[in-house]
């Protein structure tokens, strides 16, 4: 509605009376300092990256036969955490999350049939990380991994 | 006392306008369950705060600090009862809302209790599950892993829910203090903001079984013959129910106190299995039934559904009747509901390994004592009908065991070697298999 006509019969033109701009006011200054709030709260929580983990060593080059996924450890955030390193010969190196992409179980590598198993829903990755069978949405997680002279350095996770 | 406080704050006509109403006769002890409820809930609190007095919130202390507490009579009584007061208020919850339900309780003036219920249920289930990883135990770290990964499936912003919840990319010390501040702090809150209106509509509009006592006085009928005073006769039938709710949580408590399981590992060298909490087996046994591509849709997309129905219910039902036998539709679809759900629990409970009791090799086994407990155990997760008697003979040449199928993936003559993806079953169970097989593979 043009706003100059018919000041009349446009309830929405109250003129702002005191009480009204008073009012508009207390509620303002609650809504800000509630937003404040919200906003700090939101900061502080955030997760941080995914990959946000620094490299750290986790063992020789010649510690890991070629095409033998090998679980490595090592201390991080209060736990003990792992990630399996694979070295693909010619291919290069692979380090692969450990946790089924469909809920997160342990997923276990089975030599006798070179696979990724998950026992919780019958996931299957093979020696990449690719989904075989079973219900996982995508490939297991890659994380990052340098090689740097012979020490092998794995990351956080990528992507 | 009682004259020196009324002069100051006129507490008997309060008092008087409160608790002196009259309660239809009919009205029982399922009218009582939110009184329950509420029972239950000052249980967790007092039991909370007595273990938050020894619990230490971080990766490396968690679990010794409830290893520690378990060592005390005291302590793990009243842990059991922290454990056990929680499902009892998950019950309690349940119990309450079908009665609200069926009752038709929620329909106009009472909608906004309703909702607050809902936001009442939903901490509790919030409780129970932040709860579940305090222990630090196997249990708790897996089930909040597998808890928390579903709501990577949400669409977009779900890997960041996921690390959003966990505080970074997997279950960590770091998750642990998290649950822990907001088990304690946020959904109490949470849980006291929402039932102070849900408790203050009730007074304010009277429980909704009053309501035909009003009727009957706008009759002009005298309501005396069907009906006793809230305070003290309803009152008393209330403490007494609380005290047989309270007696049998505190029996229950002391007769199964609550174990603690292995020491979580996050890089599960042991190869547990995950499993829920018992109220939420339900979702857990309807993903079995889901394909893989429609994950998602029983994750995030059932309850999603399920939560606004929730809310929306006094709205989207319009029929205004609350007698039962004018509201088929409701108390249909509610009926098929539960038994669903409850059928889902029921499959989802019995589908998770038990301990086993005998080991060692046993010469002549009974298929439904040593065979279906083995099956039950290792191989039911993935092979719904294995474990029955049909179920197992498909897999099974009576009387030759190398060319069953069943023999053949356990030993791994047959590839891939069953369990799949876990360690073989110990040579003990697989010569009791193969024994059974030999001897005619019999239904005894």
């Amino acid at each position: 509605m043009d706003k100059g006509s018919d000041k009349d019969t446009d309830k929405r033109a109250v003129p702002v009376t005191r009480r009204r701009f008073l009012g508009l006011g207390v509620g303002s200054v609650a809504g800000v300092v509630a937003l404040g709030y919200v906003g700090l709260a939101f900061d502080f929580l955030n997760p941080p990256p995914a990959g946000a983990e620094p490299l750290r060593e986790v063992g020789q080059t010649g510690d890991f036969n070629v095409n033998e996924p090998r679980l490595v450890t090592y201390k991080g955030n209060g736990i003990e955490q792992g990630v399996y390193v694979i070295n693909l010969g010619a291919e290069g190196w692979l380090a692969l999350d450990f946790h089924c992409t469909h809920l997160q179980c342990a997923v276990n590598w089975v030599g006798s049939v070179n696979k990724f198993m998950c026992p919780c829903h019958g996931g299957v990755y093979d020696i990449r990380g690719h989904v075989l069978s079973g219900p996982p949405p995508r490939p297991l997680y890659h994380r990052v991994i340098k090689i740097q002279g012979n020490s092998v350095m794995v990351g956080g996770r990528q992507a | 006392m009682k004259g020196w406080l009324d002069e100051r704050l006129h507490t008997s006509s309060l008092f008087q306008s409160l608790f002196a109403h009259p309660v239809p006769k009919r009205s029982n002890f399922l009218d009582y369950l939110g009184f329950a409820t509420l029972f239950a809930f000052i249980n967790q609190a007092v039991t909370g705060i007595l273990l938050a007095t020894v619990y230490h919130p971080s990766a490396s202390g968690a679990y010794a600090s409830i290893q520690t507490l378990q060592n005390s009579v005291a302590g793990h009584f009243v842990r059991s009862l922290h454990s056990w007061g929680a499902n009892f208020m998950v019950v309690l919850v349940g119990l309450h809302l079908l009665r609200v339900f069926f009752a038709a309780a929620y329909k106009r003036p009472r909608e906004l209790t309703w909702v607050m219920g809902g936001i009442l249920l939903i901490a509790t289930l919030g409780l129970a599950f932040t709860g579940y990883l305090l222990p630090w135990d196997q249990k708790g770290y897996w089930a909040t892993t597998v808890g928390t990964a579903m709501a990577g499936y949400v669409p977009v912003v779900g890997d960041f829910l996921v690390r959003l919840l966990r505080d970074g990319t997997q279950v960590t010390g770091a998750t642990l203090t998290r649950f822990y501040a907001v088990h304690m702090l946020v959904l109490p809150a949470l849980l006291l903001l929402a039932f102070v209106p849900h408790f203050f509509f009730v007074l304010r509009q009277g429980m909704a079984a009053t309501d035909e006592l009003q009727e009957a006085e706008a009759r002009g009928e005298d309501v005396r013959k069907i009906s006793r005073p809230f305070w003290p006769d309803v009152a008393l039938r209330m403490a007494a129910f609380v005290l047989l709710v309270g007696a049998a949580l505190w029996l229950i408590a002391s007769l199964y106190p609550k174990g603690l399981g292995a020491a979580a590992d996050p890089l599960n060298k042991a190869h547990f299995t995950p499993e829920p909490a018992w109220y939420f087996f339900g979702i857990y046994q309807l993903l079995k039934y889901f394909p893989g591509k429609l994950d998602g849709l029983a994750m995030v997309g059932l309850p999603l559904i399920g939560i606004v129905v929730l809310f929306s219910l006094p709205w989207l039902d319009r029929n205004p009747s609350r007698r039962a036998k004018r509201r088929p539709l409701a108390l249909g679809l509610a009926g098929v509901l539960v038994l669903g759900l409850g059928l889902l629990t029921y499959q989802g409970m019995n589908s998770v390994p038990k301990a086993l009791a005998g080991t060692g090799v046993i010469a002549q086994p009974s298929y439904s004592k040593d065979i279906q407990p083995i099956l039950h155990n290792s191989c039911l997760q993935c092979h719904a009908n294995i474990a029955t008697y049909p179920g197992t003979l498909k897999r099974v040449t009576p009387g030759n065991p190398e060319t069953s199928l069943l023999y053949q993936h356990i030993t791994g003559s047959v590839q891939p070697q069953m369990p799949f993806g876990q360690p073989p079953l110990p040579k003990t169970q697989i010569q009791t298999i193969k024994n059974w097989i030999r001897a005619g593979a019999k239904n005894n």
